[in-house]
């Protein structure tokens, strides 16, 4: 058995212990019940205000992309958080389900490259509000291309740099102060963001 | 609190195929769906989805419509505000449809504004189509057995799923905790606060589930490294190649037929 203690961190970056998998999992899950209690509850009324005030509302969508990496600290974090929260929102029945799973993969993606340019070594304030944005503008590539095609250029600029910026308020600074909070509580200490 | 999911009541061709068939062919119609910008694409996929849940999904056909309800709003708001915000409405060879206030309706604006909100109907029904003939568990078994997904990954989200009913639960118990306490919030920003608060609990709660969940696991050899073989075994037959291909080749002819 090469299997770890689940409290002992583990030292290589790239083998994702069970407890990691699993943790990251279950918040994914947690993120895809609220994805579908916000879409539902909030999101639909939230639409009679328009793209780009509804677009302020967007960073919601992107919170495991950045939460789950910063408390796993692991490669893959952010785009295995992202698409099984989507799964997640898919098979709770969110009408947008398979949509979902491809918007979940640019965000994750989005924010994955910023964390793998770091090389998984940077755990501060700044790589988490980049990490956000890098999501935000996934998130804008895919629903300027899905939602809003046919807008002039003004009210495309102003959707995607809606989404931006409420992907860095929500997710890069909201997130931040979520995953502090978590540590607070001592929460984290099997993690290495926990110490 | 969370809605049951809408599973199959009879055995129908689609509840036979396996999982990943069903995800490409839902993609086929996706793409289709959304790369332009007649509403006479996603009109005819729409009407294939319905004939396809009709005769092969096996899923119960009048939870459908109660399901997709809230769906309206999206559809709604999306098309009006396409049409009201195309750019086609600043393009002066175009005749005016209509005038609202300063805002100039024209017809290109207003078939890209329906076509926009039919896509919404294309991906909730090819969505159900997709996820509705099977449940999770097979689902992550096809992912394993045809795409080769790490195992660990997709049996430890499936572990994950399990626990998702307790969570609902510990959101009910933390509410009533913090009432016990004198904390029951007065007023919408209270009740957001509340919220707030109550989400940290529930997701510190998560976390401990998860690493006992994990350690459990681990005392059961999840993490030995040695390979894993299948209880339920998937194999790609020919109704799967069948769905496919048929898929495909709707979605071609939903593009590519002129009117």
């Amino acid at each position: 058995m090469k299997a770890l203690p689940a409290s002992r961190p583990s030292t290589e970056l790239f083998r994702w212990r069970t407890v990691d998998i699993v943790v990251v999992a279950l918040l994914a899950v947690a993120f895809g019940v609220v994805f579908w209690a916000w879409g539902t509850y909030v999101w639909a009324w939230g639409s009679f205000l328009g793209p780009q005030t509804e677009s302020l509302l967007t960073g919601v969508w992107l919170l495991p992309a950045v939460v789950c990496p910063l408390i796993v600290r692991r490669p893959g974090a952010a785009l295995f958080g992202e698409l099984v929260a989507a799964v997640v929102s898919a098979l709770l029945g969110s009408y947008w389900g398979l949509d979902t799973l491809l918007s979940g993969l640019l965000q994750g993606a989005g924010a994955e490259v910023v964390f793998l340019i770091t090389m998984y070594r940077a755990w501060n304030p700044v790589i988490a509000i980049l990490a956000a944005a890098g999501a935000g503008i996934g998130e804008a590539i895919h629903d300027l291309i899905v939602s809003y095609p046919g807008l002039d250029y003004a009210g495309r600029a102003a959707i995607g740099a809606a989404e931006i910026v409420s992907a860095i308020a929500i997710v890069g600074i909201g997130g931040w102060f979520l995953v502090r909070a978590l540590r607070r509580t001592g929460a984290l200490q099997t993690f290495p963001s926990g110490g | 609190m969370l809605p049951a999911p809408l599973a199959p009541t009879r055995p129908a061709f689609l509840t036979r195929t396996t999982p990943v068939a069903r995800l490409v062919a839902g993609t086929a119609w996706l793409v289709a769906g959304i790369v332009t910008l007649d509403p006479i694409v996603p009109v005819r996929l729409s009407l294939a989805a319905i004939v396809a849940l009709w005769l092969w999904s096996g899923l119960p056909l009048r939870r459908i419509p109660g399901r997709l309800a809230p769906l309206g709003f999206a559809m709604l708001s999306l098309t009006v505000f396409s049409i009201l915000l195309s750019s086609a409405n600043g393009d002066r060879s175009l005749a005016t449809l209509a005038q609202i206030g300063p805002a100039r309706i024209t017809g290109p604006a207003i078939s890209a504004g329906i076509a926009v909100g039919l896509r919404v109907v294309v991906i909730a029904l090819t969505t159900l189509l997709v996820f509705g003939p099977s449940d999770p568990t097979r689902m992550a078994d096809s992912l394993v057995q045809q795409w080769h997904v790490p195992d660990r990954f997709a049996y430890g989200t499936l572990a994950a799923l399990r626990v998702a009913p307790f969570m609902a639960g510990d959101w009910t118990t933390i509410g009533a905790a913090r009432r016990l306490r004198g904390l029951a919030p007065r007023g919408p920003v209270a009740r957001v606060r509340e919220a707030g608060g109550r989400l940290l609990v529930m997701l510190v709660s998560a976390i401990r589930r998860a690493e006992r969940l994990a350690l459990a696991m681990d005392a059961r050899g999840f993490d030995s490294g040695v390979r894993r073989t299948h209880f339920r075994e998937f194999r790609v037959g020919w109704r799967d190649w069948l769905t496919i291909l048929v898929a495909v080749a709707v979605a071609a002819a939903a593009f590519f037929v002129p009117r």
